[in-house]
């Protein structure tokens, strides 16, 4: 963790997200430093990013923040509890 | 000097019965040692019958609440943390289904002890206010011709 050196990433989608893309989650070599916000463009998750809030390692985080080796990325859609 | 925060915050896979609940909760906070509150609020969501004006084929007939597990669990607790504390609350309950949730069935229930009925009643709807838009909760609407919508949004207050 906190390294550049390579490593992977987990990556989850959920609800709608996960419907329209077909997957529901997957690990992802991290050859080079990388965001959220670019993984989505390269992963080409469907829709606009804007309605997707970002969560890493189970926190809500920016899409801008740098992935380390060994995070847990998820896309989530807009939320709907209560 | 502060008193800490009483949580309690549960997912149910099954069926809930919110009034057992609220028993439960308010005989556990009794057995913990904390005095009966002189103000408590609460409050219990059910999943709404179908439209009247609805075709029977579309007509709602269960709701499906997906969540992230872990995370949600987490960011309950951070809210029920944050939220009562900003309103002095001595004690806060979150319970919430997960799964397939037929129509009237509980879908989630909040409660708050408090000194005085202002802040327990702000701080529940607050806590409330604040599940429905940041716990990671995904509502999908199953009609009874067996298709089925995700739901991006809330419904009005």
């Amino acid at each position: 963790m906190g390294s550049s050196a390579p490593g992977s990433i987990r990556i989850r989608l959920f609800a709608s997200l996960r419907e329209q893309a077909g997957w529901a989650e997957r690990q992802w070599l991290l050859e080079q430093p990388t965001t959220a916000e670019e993984l989505w463009r390269t992963l080409e998750l469907p829709g606009a990013m804007d309605a997707v809030r970002v969560a890493i390692n189970q926190r809500f985080a920016s899409a801008e923040t740098p992935l380390q080796n060994g995070d847990e990325l998820a896309f989530l859609p807009p939320i709907s509890g209560g | 000097m502060e008193q800490p925060i009483s949580i309690q915050i549960r997912l149910h896979l099954e069926r809930f019965e919110p009034l057992v609940s609220l028993q439960q909760w308010e005989q556990q906070l009794l057995e913990a040692g904390l005095q009966r509150a002189a103000a408590c609020s609460s409050f219990i969501g059910r999943v709404r019958a179908g439209q009247a004006n609805a075709s029977s084929a579309s007509a709602v007939i269960a709701l499906e609440l997906e969540h992230y597990p872990g995370m949600t669990e987490a960011e309950l607790q951070r809210i029920a943390e944050s939220v009562g504390k900003r309103h002095g609350a001595l004690a806060c309950l979150i319970e919430h289904r997960v799964g397939r949730i037929a129509v009237n069935d509980a879908i989630v229930c909040v409660a708050v002890w408090a000194d005085r009925r202002g802040p327990a009643q702000r701080c529940c709807q607050e806590l409330l206010e604040e599940l429905k838009h940041n716990a990671p909760f995904w509502k999908r609407e199953w009609s009874a011709d067996g298709s089925s919508q995700w739901i991006e949004g809330n419904t009005p207050l």
